[in-house]
């Protein structure tokens, strides 16, 4: 017990020295600055020490100028017990366009450091993959959306170039190209097999076709406006993705959001939760054929969509969240009509969950199927459903509480085989723990008003990070304040972007036919990964 | 076998049990009637993103579910272009994008239908100008039919579609 006396902070002060520059407390959050040559060996100390054991959760730029003439890069890790919070930041003077990769020791840095790269014109030295990520290779070349100096509505020209994908070479081997249009209806990505008859030996995602250059269009919106934004940038995640954001933004105006206005939150957060649950369970059973519990899942899930329709006025709840609390009051009548209907709802699932249990054929094709490995999931910092199928214990509901989450009790599902049968068992549990949330909520719900108005305005460069657990998994918001209430930087992070190479070691072994069935039970979101 | 015929025998049919939506706003061309003649019993529609945020592919799966069940009315969902009668893009057309959505255009046979659904395929919504956006989808291939919505409901999907087929005024 001695050594938790010592603070993570007085930790790396100890073990560095004078190579920590500077140390800050803002909003809560440490914040560790280094020189940038020293960022590689520091990361590594957070990352593996026994007490420590720092998960890299956000890697990010901001480009300070047109005031300082320097870009800063920020690595926040979430220690392993307690669950907090470290930020380590590290300046990039002048003209200066390195700075050391990390990505050598820690895995999870791969797509962040290749973003920055594209995003900013950083790069990385010592990256082992410094293709383009988000800018497709008819990009023209020095084309850096998220530098000051771009203008948001530029018109990109056009270049010539291709992708260079990784090649398995050898008899019998064969590529195999999918996508960026897929056969059902989902989103666009590509992904290249390399089979050699029928395992999968290697996949390649190649994505961002969607990138609508949702950051760069945060910066053209005050504080206060950009929150119907937030709604868009995964639709699915509405509530998630508003909820964060908005999160973010109340810790740099200093609101205090009233408690009522905290449990609508967790409520609508919930529901969220529920229709996307319950469309997975039915559409994973309906990539092995088995269509009788996909027209059973997809009602249930439109059942939800119609009640969050009758509640809110919009299917996917849509202009709940504002900045200091919700616009939606439900008065008790409606929250007994939730619980009625929640009541039905999960008797008809129990049924249906018997159903699924009970077919053997079913079982067959998801046990094994996508299985995805404790160690691999922890270097890529895997989270969500993903992550807790593959015995990641980790729900911001229960280690961060947000909302109404301190007073509700979240009980976190868990299992260890890592396969679509894990993935799916999650998913169910947390329906029926959704379920129990809402009840808890209308039990507890306190009377009072829904909104804060705001206490003070935020000083330029101010920032505030702000997590969510979206029904997909952590999500996360780093919002920076400009002159007047604008936003000088926002870093969305959807899990979908920590979760999607993780996918690329889940299919190995596996046939492709089997694919579409680890995607759906991955269910990522192409567009909160593309931005 | 039992307990998957007293579910569905409790379930009963839960088709058609959707509040009914308000007229939509669709604006259609003034030959889409036209174009659509062939389609009236029979629709065929390859569904095309173009950089939607993802609510709209949700609507559109929702279309095929029990509850609003289109196949009802013919309405199809192929998987390839080559098999579609009538493209139902979604999103505004990224750089990334654009190429994928005119080569799927081009690989539809003709007589087809080009169906824009929701705000973004419209008019770019709230990503009109951005660096990562090229324009509204009738600035690439030629719009039949213009759904607004952000996104609109799947009752609105389905009546655009009917009125298309003749089905419905």
């Amino acid at each position: 017990m001695m050594s938790d006396v010592t603070t993570p902070v007085e930790k790396l002060r100890a073990a560095f020295g004078k190579t920590i520059v500077d140390v800050a407390i803002l909003h809560g959050i440490p914040l560790v600055r280094v020189g940038k040559a020293d960022v590689p060996l520091v990361a590594h100390y957070v990352h593996t020490h026994p007490e420590l054991q720092g998960t890299l959760s956000l890697l990010w730029a901001v480009d300070h100028r047109p005031h300082e003439k320097r870009y800063e890069l920020c690595y926040l890790f979430t220690l392993a017990d307690p669950r907090e919070w470290l930020l380590l930041a590290a300046d990039l003077l002048d003209e200066d366009r390195l700075f050391p990769s990390i990505t050598p020791h820690i895995h999870a840095a791969q797509w962040y450091e290749r973003e920055i790269r594209d995003m900013f014109g950083l790069i990385a030295e010592g990256h082992p993959d410094l293709r383009r990520l988000v800018r497709h290779e008819h990009w023209p070349k020095g084309t850096h959306p998220l530098k000051k100096e771009f203008p948001w509505n530029t018109v990109l020209g056009r270049q010539q170039g291709q992708y260079a994908f990784r090649h398995i070479e050898g008899e019998g081997v064969f590529e195999v190209p999918v996508g960026p249009i897929h056969a059902g209806i989902i989103e666009p990505g590509h992904f290249r097999f390399s089979v050699a008859g029928e395992p999968i030996m290697q996949l390649e995602v190649r994505h961002f076709w969607k990138h609508r250059g949702v950051e760069k269009l945060f910066e053209n919106h005050t504080l206060t406006t950009a929150v119907p934004l937030t709604e868009r940038v995964s639709g699915d995640t509405t509530v998630g993705h508003s909820l964060a954001y908005c999160q973010a933004v109340e810790t740099l105006l200093g609101l205090e959001v009233p408690r009522r206005a905290r449990y609508l939150r967790s409520l609508f957060l919930e529901l969220e939760r529920l229709h996307n649950h319950l469309g997975d369970v039915g559409a994973i059973c309906n990539d092995t054929a088995y269509t009788l519990a996909h027209a059973h899942g997809s009602r249930m899930k439109e059942q939800i969509m119609q009640l969050n329709d009758r509640l809110t006025g919009s299917r996917f709840l849509r202009g709940v969240n504002c900045v200091g609390g919700v616009d939606v009051d439900l008065e008790a009548s409606r929250f007994d009509e939730v619980v009625a209907e929640l009541d039905r709802l999960e008797k008809d699932f129990t049924e249906l969950e018997e159903i699924i249990f009970a077919n053997a054929s079913l079982t067959d094709r998801l046990e094994t199927t996508g299985f995805l490995n404790e160690r691999t999931a922890i270097d890529h910092g895997v989270m969500g459903v993903v992550g807790r199928a593959s015995n990641i214990n980790r729900d911001v509901r229960r280690d961060h509480p947000f909302a109404a989450y301190d007073e509700l009790q979240v009980k976190v599902a868990l299992y260890r085989y890592g396969d679509v049968r894990a993935r799916m068992r999650v998913r169910m549990d947390e329906i029926h723990e959704s379920i129990r949330l809402i009840r808890e909520v209308r039990a507890r719900i306190p009377h009072g008003p829904i909104m804060a108005p705001p206490t003070r305005a935020p000083a330029p460069g101010e920032w505030a990070l702000s997590a969510v657990e979206g029904w997909r998994g952590e999500i996360l918001y780093f919002v920076m304040a400009g002159e007047d209430g604008a936003i000088h930087r926002c870093k969305v992070r959807d899990p979908s972007f920590v979760n999607w190479p993780a996918i690329q070691y889940a299919v190995l072994g596996n046939i492709i036919p089997d694919f579409p069935l680890i995607n759906k039970s991955f269910n990522l979101s192409y567009a909160g990964n593309d931005l | 076998m039992f307990r998957i015929l007293r579910k569905s025998l409790k379930t009963g049919i839960v088709t058609g049990r959707y509040p009914e939506s308000p007229e939509s706003e669709a604006g259609a061309s003034p030959t889409a009637g036209q174009k659509a003649r062939p389609f009236r019993r029979s629709l065929t529609i390859r569904e095309v993103d173009t950089g939607s945020c993802n609510a709209c592919e949700m609507e559109m799966n929702a279309l095929m579910n029990p509850i609003y069940d289109a196949e009802r009315f013919g309405v199809h969902i192929a998987a390839s272009p080559r098999h579609a009668d009538a493209l139902v893009v979604t999103g505004p057309v990224t750089v990334n994008m654009e190429k994928a959505l005119k080569e799927a255009y081009r690989t539809t046979p003709d007589p087809k239908l080009v169906i824009a659904l929701g705000d973004c395929a419209c008019d770019c919504g709230m990503f009109k100008g951005s660096y990562g956006v090229t324009g509204p989808v009738e600035r690439h291939v030629p719009v039949d039919v213009k759904v607004p919505g952000c996104p609109p409901r799947p009752a609105e999907i389905l009546q655009v579609l009917q009125r298309l087929q003749g089905q419905r005024d």
